[in-house]
């Protein structure tokens, strides 16, 4: 008397086995997948192929390489990164049906303060809810005593696993064809064969000679030193001064890109991005009052953990080849924000491709390169937004003027928060750099902007703007 | 949460740019055996013989190889050398310290059962002779070493068989003869002559003997008993420990009587008592300190006790007493610690007035030695010790080392030997001194992380049964490690401050800054590209053994 | 603290039924419930978990909330903007496998219980 509904997503399956048999190389039950390297692109690339492939009924067996436990608390665990999840991420994975746990956040975001010579100003999210997460790649920094933690990579990797990934504890030493497959062979000498290798080795990776030998014309990533390090601060300090909120500084240092102060659970996270980030840079930058300010006391305490990891400034081309696809750092990644939103987008792309087409380099280059292709370009409008944004760095009136605007918006609630938003999305990797340029380009904005140029710069409006330190020590 | 313990300071006054890099360290045990033993180095060779394509036998011969490199004589040291190295071993906290004396003994053991030849270092013969006074570990060590660096050696020994007090004085059932004369006869082999039957000083004058070789070597020893001083020590029954040893060595027997106390509480002492013991007596062991201060080893104490021998402690004589001429006892003044003195120890007092007497029939003498040479003099308050530089130079033509110097243990003699040969070498060949072994940086405990390391028991102690010791007086009581226990031990060793491939900077490197050595070996695994490195300390973080360390200080 | 979302209350409300809504839900923490008000009257629809989402038909066009939804209990729910979520699908349409394969379920389920419903009426 009841019929059951067909389900919908049986019905998507059938349609992708069509799909499916086009390919010259398509998966079938038993297929072997390697997946090398178990950071973000590699956990979530295996766990949403095999959820893909259990719902068109196909059996794949995913081997995911990983040298590394996350679990070890200090550098040992981690992956290298400032641990910020956008917000777009955080939606995109609670819509998947993976929500972080709270041992895994260190910290929910609410908003973006900014720090400039002209004053500092905090950029709220809508609804003052927390949507941008703060994690750990590792398990802590450094001496770090033992907490309720969990590693963002080991969060994921174990999502892998219990879909049915078997993890390999062996670091990759070489990838080759070998007649029809692909052969993988480990630093201990072990050898097997798959229908598919995967790279999610991030950038760098001790494979790139085999590389050039499997994809032709292959173009590897280059790399630029960024610097990490974290504070010991305590949770009550960091409530005191930090907040739930991201600091990021606009500071006028040459070649600092991008600088932020993340606060996590008892810890802080500095970040800076920019053109080789050296000796000379970092003295300036922590020789700036304003990085001063947002420590306690006005002192910058020791630093208990850093390092200073290596991160792509142009992505690897193409991304593919026959049974071969690059993934994450090791294919495509966003500029300077999101990398991991980035792992995710790559890994997925790359998932349906080999779930519901096939694993040639035409399967790729048709469903994969696309959204690589669409991340570069985004990644060139990237690199003018952050030269505009260098510029506004490096100009004491611009700085007011933003500053000023940022600051009307953020009091009158109900007014279009056009630099707010734009400020927003360009720090949070929340929204494509197109997005963020196109909208610069609104009359309404540059209006405003100008607006705000002329009446922060004008002496006696300076009023009802944030504190001015720079103005108090002129 | 507070921020208490953390060290606080203005960030950029920490270095921010640290690298990692690989630095092999002198791990404790080599800094504390008194002849730099590269100990990590051969138990590394079986340990990781696996990663280096040896068979066991190749490893076993490769490790003994490397043994004596430093000492002619691991299955002797292997037996009586009280192990100092043991003492700080950064296993000790986990379960023990490796046991490193008995790994030394299997080895030389192997060696000998092998054949093995002493191996030499390729040098060519060379014109300069040189002359060896005395045939102890001191006077062999140095002939050794000259001996493969191409100089004909020869050695004057004023007894009938060469070497010294572990021939002369150390009883059968420590150190059996046979595997003491298969060691000898290895440096022998060599380009070396023996003289016995010549007192230097006596029978040939050091001036004649200086005209006859390029560069002598005086390895003396402390051959003479010191006497307690004391009244009624003149006269029969109070015989000196040394001179009892050496005469039971000889196979000379001596009634002692069924009553001896000894005197004194350094190796001679226990070795006294236990031959006494042996020879059917009732021992009594008078020490003026207490049992912590003994100069003899726990252990060698214990089997003392074992044996029925009795010690009374902060205990000196005071006067021997004597019916007629004959021993009767002595009278025992008791003593208590006192103020410490310059190098620390705390000096014995007598406690006035507490005295007794103990019945004797022989009294044994075991206080101390000290050089008895004629023909050259010595300088110091000591008055016989001979005076040199660290390397055991007295002249350009005139080294030693050994007792002589001061009282030591025989791997102390045998490190004075190498040094001297060392330095001699050096200077007839106008080379720079070699670097000492232990002139690394020492192991930061600290960088030792035990945990890593699977739990493994230190081999038990194969001995033969108690009740044997006395009714089988002179065979040896110690027995030597199985080859599975010598593996297992092998295989305990942390290899403090040098890679042994346990693989974890190589997996963890996010910066791929490892690369596999193709000829891969101890201490030489990976090779670390430093311009790759991203400073995030994981390496240094993760290696057990302390070898990764930061490049610029401990400030990471 | 180390939380995603905004926390609510016992009974607070998180959207009302009619109201427009640009927007949908996933709990992360806690329950909820979704309630239908017939002529004033109360009608528990379901009540949802961590890691379930509601609000969902403001995101496929219906502007207005078919329901109220609110918290059981102290509950943590995360917004997903309507922006957002279509600019995803467009890059990824199988971001609404997820949604799809729910969504379906719980036209099953009220199938099921309007059958019910039928039957014993
Ligand atoms: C300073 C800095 C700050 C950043 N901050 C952020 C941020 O706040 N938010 C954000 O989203 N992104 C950030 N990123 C970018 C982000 O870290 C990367 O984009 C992201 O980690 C890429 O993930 P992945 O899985 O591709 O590679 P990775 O995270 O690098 O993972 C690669 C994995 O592969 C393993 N592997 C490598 N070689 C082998 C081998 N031969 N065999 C087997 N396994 C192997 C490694 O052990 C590792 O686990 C930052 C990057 C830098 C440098
Ligand atoms: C009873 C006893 C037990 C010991 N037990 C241990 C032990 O368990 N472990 C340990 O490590 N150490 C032990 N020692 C100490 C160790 O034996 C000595 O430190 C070591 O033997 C010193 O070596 P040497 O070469 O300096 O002198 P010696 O071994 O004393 O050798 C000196 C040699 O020089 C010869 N000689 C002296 N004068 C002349 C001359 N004028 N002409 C020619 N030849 C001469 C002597 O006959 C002798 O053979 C013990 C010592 C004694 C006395
Ligand atoms: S563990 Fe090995 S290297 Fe370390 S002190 Fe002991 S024997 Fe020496
Ligand atoms: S693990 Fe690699 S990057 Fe990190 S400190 Fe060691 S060598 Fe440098
Ligand atoms: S971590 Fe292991 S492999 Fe690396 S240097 Fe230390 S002992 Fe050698």
């Amino acid at each position: 008397m009841i019929t059951r509904t067909t389900d919908g997503f049986g019905q998507l399956g059938e349609r992708s086995q069509a799909l499916r048999s086009k390919s010259s190389m398509p998966l079938r039950d038993g297929s072997r997948i390697a997946v090398i390297g178990a950071g973000p692109a590699g956990s979530m690339f295996s766990y949403f192929l095999l959820n893909m492939a259990e719902s068109v009924a196909l059996d794949l067996q995913v081997d995911l390489y990983e040298p590394r436990h996350f679990c070890h608390r200090g550098p040992a665990g981690c992956n290298h990164c400032g641990g910020v999840v956008s917000e777009s991420l955080v939606q995109r994975l609670a819509t998947e049906g993976i929500a972080l746990p709270d041992d895994v956040v260190q910290r929910g975001l609410e908003s973006y303060t900014l720090h400039m010579d002209v004053g500092d100003v905090e950029i709220a999210t809508p609804l003052h809810e927390s949507r941008i997460a703060a994690i750990y790649r590792g398990n802590g920094p450094r001496n770090s005593e033992p907490m309720d933690t969990h590693s963002f990579d080991g969060y994921l990797q174990q999502l892998a696993s219990e879909k049915g990934a078997r993890i390999v504890r062996q670091l990759v030493s070489d990838v080759r064809k070998h007649d029809d497959a692909m052969q993988v062979e480990c630093a201990d000498g072990s050898v097997d064969d798959y229908d598919l290798v995967v790279l999610a080795s991030g950038v760098n990776s001790r494979l790139a000679k085999s590389l050039e030998d499997l994809a032709e014309e292959h173009v590897s990533p280059a790399l630029t030193k960024t610097f990490i390090c974290e504070f010991r601060l305590g949770k009550e300090v960091i409530r005191e001064t930090l907040g739930p909120s991201m600091h990021v500084f606009l500071l006028d240092i040459p070649r600092l890109e991008f600088a932020a102060l993340i606060p996590k659970g008892d810890y802080a996270t500095l970040c800076l991005l920019g053109d080789d980030i050296d000796e000379e840079l970092m003295d300036r930058f922590f020789g700036s009052p304003e990085v001063a300010r947002c420590f306690p006391g006005g002192v910058i305490p020791r630093h208990i953990c850093h390092c200073y990891p290596r991160i792509n400034i142009r992505t690897a081309r193409p991304p593919f080849g026959d049974r071969l696809v690059m993934v994450g750092d090791s294919g495509t990644t966003r500029l300077f924000k999101d990398g991991i939103g980035a792992a995710y987008r790559t890994a997925k792309a790359a998932a349906r491709t080999v779930a519901f087409h096939g694993v040639s380099a035409d399967d790729f280059r048709e469903h994969y390169w696309p959204l690589c292709k669409k991340i570069d370009a985004d990644n060139r409008v990237g690199k003018f937004v952050f030269w505009v944004g260098s510029l506004v760095q490096r100009a004491r009136f611009a700085r007011r003027g933003v500053l000023s605007m940022v600051a009307r918006e953020q009091q009158q609630s109900a007014a279009p928060r056009r630099m707010s938003g734009v400020l927003w999305d360009l720090f949070s990797g929340s929204a494509p750099y197109t997005d963020v340029f196109l909208r610069t380009l609104h009359p309404a904005y540059v209006g405003s902007l100008v607006r705000n140029l002329v009446a922060a710069n004008l002496p006696d409006k300076n009023r009802d703007l944030p504190r001015d330190p720079g103005e108090e020590r002129a | 949460m507070s921020n208490d313990g953390e060290p606080t300071g203005v960030g950029p006054d920490q270095p921010f740019w640290t690298h990692a890099q690989q630095l092999e360290k002198t791990p404790p045990c080599q800094a504390q055996c008194p002849n730099s033993g590269d100990i990590r180095g051969w138990l590394g060779i079986i340990a990781q013989r696996e990663k280096t394509g040896l068979s066991l036998e190749q490893a076993y011969d490769q490790a003994w190889e490397k043994l004596v490199n430093l000492n002619p004589f691991p299955a002797t040291l292997g037996r009586i050398c009280p192990h100092p190295c043991e003492s700080r071993c950064s296993r000790e906290a986990k379960d023990g310290a490796v046991s490193i004396n008995a790994m030394e003994r299997f080895l030389g053991d192997w060696g000998i059962s092998r054949e093995l030849s002493l191996p030499g270092l390729g040098d060519p013969t060379r014109v300069e002779s040189v002359g060896v006074i005395g045939s102890g570990p001191a006077s062999l060590s140095f002939a050794y070493q000259m001996a493969r660096r191409g100089y004909p050696v020869t050695v004057y020994e004023r007894r009938d068989l060469p070497g010294g007090m572990l021939r002369h004085a150390i009883p059968d059932y420590r150190l059996p003869r046979d595997v003491l004369d298969a060691e000898i006869s290895r440096v022998f082999d060599m380009n070396v002559a023996l003289v016995t039957g010549v007192e230097i000083g006596r029978d040939m004058s050091l001036e004649e003997l200086r005209e006859r070789h390029t560069l002598l070597f005086l390895g003396l020893g402390a051959q003479v008993g010191r006497r307690l001083g004391v009244e009624g020590e003149k006269g029969p029954g109070v015989v000196l420990g040394i001179d009892y040893l050496t005469q039971r060595k000889q196979g000379v027997r001596r009634n002692l009587g069924a009553r001896v106390v000894v005197v004194g509480g350094g190796n001679t002492a226990m070795d006294a008592a236990r031959s006494a013991r042996r020879d059917g007596a009732e021992v009594i062991v008078l020490y003026r300190r207490g049992r912590e201060e003994m100069p003899a080893s726990e252990p060698e104490v214990t089997d003392a006790e074992a044996e029925g021998i009795r010690f009374e402690f902060l205990s000196a004589p005071l006067r021997i007493l004597r019916n007629g001429t004959t021993l009767a006892g002595l009278e025992v003044q008791r003593m208590r610690l006192g103020l410490r003195d310059a190098d620390g120890r705390q000096r014995p007092e007598p406690v006035r007035g507490d005295t007794c007497i103990l019945e004797a029939d022989t009294v044994l003498v075991a206080v101390s030695q000290e050089p008895g040479w004629h023909g050259v003099d010595g300088d110091g308050p000591g008055g016989k010790w001979l005076h040199t530089t660290s390397d055991g130079k007295l002249a350009e033509d005139l080294w030693a080392g050994g007792d002589d110097r001061g009282p030591g243990i025989a791997s102390r003699a045998i490190a004075q030997g190498r040094l001297a040969a060392e330095a001699a070498h050096a200077q007839l060949r106008g080379e720079p001194m070699p670097e000492p072994w232990t002139s690394r940086p020492a192991v930061d405990s600290a960088a030792v992380k035990p945990d890593y390391y699977r739990d493994l028991c230190r081999s038990p102690a194969v001995r033969r049964p108690r009740d044997e010791w006395l009714t089988n007086p002179e065979s040896e009581i110690d027995q030597t490690l199985t080859s599975e226990q010598a593996c297992g031990e092998a295989t305990r060793c942390m290899s403090c401050g040098l890679c042994f491939d346990c693989r974890q900077c190589f997996m963890y490197c996010n910066a791929a800054g490892f690369t596999r050595i193709q000829q891969a070996g101890p201490g030489r695994y990976y090779a670390l590209a430093l311009e790759a490195c991203e400073g995030c300390g994981k390496c240094i973080e993760l290696c057990p053994c302390g070898y990764m360390e930061s490049r610029e200080g401990s400030g990471w | 603290m180390a939380t995603l979302g905004k926390e609510y209350k016992d009974r607070e409300v998180i959207v009302r039924q009619g109201e427009a809504g640009n927007c949908m839900y996933v709990v992360q923490e806690g329950e909820v419930e979704a309630i239908a008000e017939v002529d004033g009257r109360e009608m528990r629809l379901r009540k949802l978990g961590p890691n379930d989402f509601f609000g969902e038909m403001a995101l496929f066009g219906a502007e207005n909330r078919s329901a109220t939804v609110r918290a059981l209990g102290t509950a943590r729910v995360l917004t997903i903007d309507k922006k957002s979520f279509l600019g995803g699908v467009q890059e990824d349409p199988s971001l609404a496998f997820r949604m799809v394969k729910v969504m379906s379920q719980r036209i099953r389920d009220l199938t099921d219980r309007l059958a019910e419903h039928h039957l014993k009426g």
